[in-house]
């Protein structure tokens, strides 16, 4: 399908479609040096080991995930049980993080936390992504209505201030961690819709792109075999950075109250527990831990995504 | 030119006008009315008919649309259901909190990331830059609801330099007005600092290996000079976009802070109404933020233009 | 009477303290009723206060020293109030603070307890109490210059009247009538004896013939013009209400300050800060950790509500709604009250201070009686469970609150107690406005509230009587649904008797009747505390205008005619 849109020449040297939602061509640029080989990985560095630091953050990662999934089989106390005769007490070998300031376990409840940060995280930007990124690679591609209709959702959604239709529809529709998960997820798209859809576009217009369309390679093919390949890491990179956003808005809901119904614990709703009734000084530890295990899983995250990205831009680099 | 900003404007009034009716359709198909706040525990069937009828919410939903925005084009937006307050003041009051705010916690983003970039990106992967890259990663772990209790308990209450809460219009006195933003803009910042520092640590590591570079290191130019006046620039691209679309992000996004500093912002305000189910502030401010928001993209692309030549419009 | 009979109390909807609100107050409740009812006035203050390092008369926040003239005084206090027209609002203790600045009530609640005029010279009732003659003392004006006489008085009645929000509350009023130009008849429907204290609630603000004719000429928002101590000057929702001096105010001396700014801080330990660090004089809080935080320190002053007793206090409790299961059944209801540890409760709360409560009255209230109210007894609750569940099986329910970090906390330590008695308990946040909905129609099973704070419990008549109750699905004010003969029979002796022990007793025959049917759950009174700065000085001192002093620090509000600073 050729494409007949107008083209410009961009910053990073490539050439893309002029764009004709105002904000686009700045987010495409970013996009498309984003997937541009990474400096830093001349072969040598490509070639080196991924690192201790790399071996690191996915044990750390590989642990938080290890350990939502397999906490019930884990010798620690209910997350929800109270005990009001050890309220507040610091870490000690009963309990290895402390309690609350309702005599719960910290670590007990910062590993059933994780399952819900986890899930809501990843949960969402996979929707995000499985939508918003489907419809990205495709109007990226072909172009056309389909993209300027797409397009002109995708602004109109952008515009409209969306954390405060997430506040009303949580509020009413309900705070189970499935609804939280569909709408944090429905929340992504039109981000993850861009992001994708910039990577597709630089692509639609690249040679081997043209060279199979020529040949007479069918649509689905040429998506398929020639372009998605080429998005995923910058969708992955970007997708990462999401995760860490969508945990860190689970949290804000959960200040709100409006994160999934109490006492199933989030990493979200113990900060900010930790933060409210006076804890902040009473019991910092409340705070702490889920910070610090947040902090963490981001930090580890996010050096995954960039390792990642260094050897996947070698691949593409030597095709 | 004249073209183009046509063209904009075009856009700017479209997309308003789709805004318009989906958050129009958005807060009428939230259950609950604001009878229930208004009334208490007065709702008796009888009270409520009348105050419907009164506040004209009994009418067909499209007529009540056509009711409001043909008074929308007349500059009239209407009045709180609660309080009364006309909802062109209560934008005029707290959109100026809300682009301060911004304002604030943008300038202190990129006042940190940019210098800490220029300096890393010279030495990637050395100490200092791991030891940045980590420290803004926590930065991006801290949301504002945790800095700004902190913050708070540190430099207002211990140190008393600058006010626990509230907010003074730039207007009424600028000295007080910029104290009182410094908190909230600071609170605000941590998540845009990790962003804007590492797209531009990145996008400067790129622009490093280009051959202009290299041709201007061979001149014998300064590291510093090639820093500034030859690499900068070009690596901008990523950090407008980003800040394009972090902006967006916190026009009506910053009601947190808000909140716990008692600012009537924007965001503040919305949030109590769509709890209060109070319509037509809620349509007030939501329509002037998409506005905000268009406007916003046109001048990142206007900025996109200038920092770059190569970026041409056929 | 009908629905919606006598009620005066200006139940609060909605506060504006409302979602994101986190700090306690936000009850679902102070919604309803709540420190609204009184206004005025009010009080005695302080109990287990203790501080106050300039308190020359020994007590926290009074001061009856020689007073400094000038100033201002920043007040920081927890919400908004949503409009200064009393026929069209709904004032929480905000809305008081606001409304004792500008404007002045008929009557208001003396320290005794007793019912005194305020702007009012006299009220006398005929012999059946149905008709009330009111004297206005001469030569009071507004603050536009227009005169306090019969006329507006009536007027400010008609506008109260007619209107959705007022007009339920005053169905007991037949009309008011001029009978010469400083005199009026307040002509009732019905016997009311306790008609003064009704007085002393937001139906008893005057406001001025201007704003009646602009709200009748279609301004929804005009400025508020009464004949109170200040004068109204600037009001910017969520930001700051500000008034200055009346110089011309009827009661001569008063007030003090040059200006008064109130400044909402929403959120508890913000407001806590801004008085450490000097933005404020003095804040407002319903929290007991700013009571605990505070007490003992001598550069601030703390008084608190804990140990008011007069008239009705405010209360915190969980509503069983009576016509829905699990709660229908009486066992249920029981096995909750005794499902409760309440000495544990009151050590994860109150910090100790807000004991366990057995009823409406707190000991030293004239109505207090012990009630037979259940204790902590966890076998006798599980039996009860056992045999229920037997029968009907495992009694399953939600409990909900509003989105609040203190009541959230609340509800997860309630939902662990009835848990380890054999209850599925499922707990909701849900929003103010959507809660409030839910518990007049019925739509709900427990919920968190705080009501009935009231100068005098007649107020309270239509929670509780069985006249406002309705089946699940239709409105019902009676949010509870709990129907007894012998509350409604108690209820109309205490409204309509002027025989004061009579009314005692009925009253305790209420408290008495409510610890066996059981529609609340009571965790105990809604510990509403000021905390102030060493320079402001007697914000709850009130003398009342015949001498006698008046209830300094009511429910979170107070007077500021009597405010001074020091330094």
């Amino acid at each position: 399908m050729p494409d007949d849109r107008e083209l410009r020449s961009t910053g990073s040297g490539q050439t893309l479609p002029t764009d004709t939602f105002p904000g686009q061509a700045a987010v495409d640029e970013m996009v498309v040096m984003r997937q541009e080989p990474a400096p830093e990985t001349d072969e040598a560095l490509a070639r080196r080991p991924l690192g201790l630091l790399f071996w690191l953050a996915l044990g750390w990662v590989g642990l938080v995930v290890l350990l939502a999934v397999i906490a019930n089989l884990l010798p620690l106390p209910n997350p929800n049980l109270q005990n009001y005769a050890a309220i507040n007490v610091g870490p000690s070998l009963h309990h290895l993080l402390g309690t609350d300031d309702l005599g719960r376990d910290l670590l007990s409840r910062i590993i059933y936390g994780a399952r819900v940060s986890l899930v809501v995280g990843f949960g969402a930007v996979g929707i995000g992504m499985a939508i918003g990124g489907t419809l990205g690679l495709i109007s990226g591609f072909r172009g056309g209505k389909l993209d300027i209709v797409l397009n002109a959702a995708s602004f109109v959604i952008l515009a409209f201030p969306a954390i405060v239709a997430v506040i009303a529809i949580v509020a009413f529709w309900g705070q189970t961690l499935a609804k939280i998960t569909i709408i944090i997820g429905v929340a992504t798209i039109p981000v993850l819709f861009r992001v994708v859809r910039a990577s597709s576009l630089a692509y639609a217009n690249r040679d081997f792109v043209v060279a199979a369309r020529t040949l007479g390679a069918t649509s689905t093919r040429i998506v398929f075999k020639e372009i998605l390949p080429n998005v995923i890491p910058v969708a992955v990179a970007f997708g990462l950075i999401a995760v860490a956003g969508v945990i860190v808005l689970e949290g804000s809901l959960a200040f709100l109250g409006l994160s999934v119904a109490l006492p199933t614990p989030s990493w979200g709703n113990i900060i900010s527990e930790g933060t409210s009734n006076g804890n902040l000084s009473t019991n910092p530890y409340i705070l702490m831990w889920p910070a610090l295990a947040m902090f963490l899983l981001l930090l580890s995250i996010n050096l995954i995504g960039d390792r990642l990205r260094q050897r996947f831009d070698v691949r593409e680099g030597l095709l | 030119m004249l073209a183009y900003l046509a063209k904009r404007l075009g856009q700017l009034v479209v997309v308003g006008f789709i805004i318009s009716i989906l958050v129009f359709l958005l807060v009428h198909l939230l259950p609950g009315d604001p009878t229930v706040v208004i009334l208490g525990p007065n709702d008796t069937a009888h009270n409520r008919a009348l105050l419907l009828a009164q506040l004209g919410l009994n009418k067909p939903l499209y007529q009540q649309y056509w009711i409001w925005i043909s008074h929308v084009f007349s500059g009239n937006l209407g009045e709180s259901y609660v309080t009364h307050e006309s909802v062109g003041h209560i934008i005029a009051t707290g959109f100026p909190i809300d682009l301060e705010l911004i304002i604030v916690s943008q300038v202190v983003a990129f006042a940190v990331a940019i210098p800490l970039a220029l300096f890393t990106a010279r030495r990637p992967n050395r100490p200092v830059d791991n030891v940045a890259t980590t420290g803004t990663f926590g930065l991006l772990a801290l949301p504002p609801f945790v800095i700004a209790p902190v913050f708070v308990a540190v430099f207002a209450v211990a140190l008393k330099w600058f006010p626990a809460t509230g907010y003074t219009s730039f207007t009424t006195d600028p000295a007080t007005n910029i104290h009182d933003m410094i908190l909230p803009g600071l609170a605000l910042t941590a998540a845009s600092i990790a962003v804007y520092y590492r797209l531009l640590r990145s996008d400067l590591i790129s622009t490093l290996q280009e051959d202009f570079i290299t041709m201007a290191r061979s001149k014998g130019l300064s590291n510093r000079y090639i820093m500034m006046r030859h690499a900068f620039r070009p690596s901008t691209f990523s950090l407008m976009a980003a800040a394009g679309v972090n902006i967006g992000a916190l026009l009506a996004g910053t009601f947190i802070v808000e909140y716990l500093f008692a600012m009537n912002g924007l965001g503040y305000s919305i949030v109590v109404a769509v709890q209060q189910r109070d319509y037509l502030v809620i349509q007030g401010i939501a329509l002037v933020v998409a506005i905000a928001y268009v406007v916003l993209q046109f001048i990142v692309d206007f900025l996109f233009t200038v920092v770059d030549p190569r970026v041409t419009r056929e | 009477m009908d629905e919606g009979g006598n009620r005066m109390t200006m139940p609060e909807p909605i506060s504006r303290r409302s979602f994101l609100s986190r700090s306690a107050v936000a009850g679902g409740a102070v919604l309803l009723g709540a420190g609204s009812a009184t206004g005025l006035a009010a009080c005695s203050s302080s109990s287990s206060s203790t501080a106050g390092t300039k308190a020359q008369s020994g007590t926290a926040g009074i001061n009856h020293g020689t007073p400094k003239r000038g100033g201002t005084a920043i007040i920081g206090n927890d919400a908004d109030i949503d409009g200064f027209y009393p026929p069209s609002n709904h004032w929480d203790n905000n809305g008081f603070l606001y409304a004792n600045c500008i404007y002045d009530p008929l009557m208001a609640v003396a320290a005794d307890g007793s019912i005194q005029p305020y702007l009012c010279k006299s009220m006398t009732p005929n012999a059946d109490y149905t008709v009330w003659t009111m004297t206005l003392r001469p030569g009071i004006q507004f603050h536009d210059g227009s005169a306090l006489d019969a006329t507006v008085v009536k007027n400010n009645y008609d506008a109260l009247q007619a209107s959705l929000l007022t007009g339920l509350a005053l169905k007991f009023l037949k009309n008011v009538t001029v009978v010469d130009s400083m005199t009026v008849n307040f002509n009732l429907n019905e016997p009311y004896v306790p008609l003064p204290a009704g007085l002393a609630t937001q139906v008893g603000y005057m406001v001025s013939q201007s704003m009646i004719d602009a709200e009748k000429g279609g301004n929804s928002n005009p400025t508020p013009v009464g004949t109170g101590p200040f004068v109204y000057s600037s009001w910017l929702p969520n930001n700051h209400f500000t008034a200055v001096r009346n110089p011309h105010y009827w009661r001569s001396g008063y007030p003090y300050l040059d200006q008064i700014t109130f400044r909402p801080i929403p959120d508890h330990s913000q407001r806590v800060a801004t008085l450490q660090s000097g933005g404020v004089d003095l804040i407002v809080s319903t929290d007991p950790v700013t009571i605990t935080q505070f007490q003992g320190q001598s550069s601030y002053q703390v008084v608190d509500s804990l140990s008011d007793t007069l008239g009705e206090p405010d209360m915190s409790f969980i509503m069983l709604n009576c016509l829905a299961a699990p709660m229908d059944d009486l066992r249920i209801r029981q096995a909750l009250a005794k499902g409760i540890n309440y000495p544990a409760f009151a050590k994860l709360f109150d910090s100790g201070l807000n004991l366990a409560t057995t009823g409406l009255f707190p000991p030293g209230s004239k109505y207090f009686s012990q009630t037979g109210y259940p204790t902590y007894d966890p076998a006798a609750a599980k039996a009860l469970v056992k045999a229920y569940t037997a029968e009907k099986g495992t009694p399953t329910f939600d409990l909900a609150t509003v989105t609040d970090a203190r009541l959230t906390r609340v509800t997860q330590v309630l939902q662990s107690m009835w848990q380890a008695i054999g209850c599925k308990v499922n707990l909701q946040a849900i929003e103010q406005a959507q809660l409030i909905s839910n518990t007049i129609v019925g739509n709900y099973q427990a919920v968190t509230y705080e009501q009935f704070a009231a100068p005098d419990p007649s107020i309270n008549y239509v929670w509780w009587s069985t006249t406002t109750v309705a089946p699940v699905g239709k409105i019902a004010l009676n949010f509870a649904r709990n129907s007894d003969p012998q509350i409604e029979a108690a209820l109309v002796t205490g409204r309509s008797s002027s025989n004061p022990s009579d009314v005692i007793a009925a009253y305790q025959k209420v408290n008495e009747r409510l610890a066996v049917d059981l529609p609340y759950l009571w965790l105990g009174r809604t510990s509403w505390s000021a905390v102030a700065d060493s320079r402001i000085q007697n914000f709850a001192g009130t003398i009342l205008p015949g001498g006698k002093p008046g209830k300094g620090f009511d429910n979170g509000s107070f007077f500021s005619t009597q405010i001074w600073m020091e330094g």
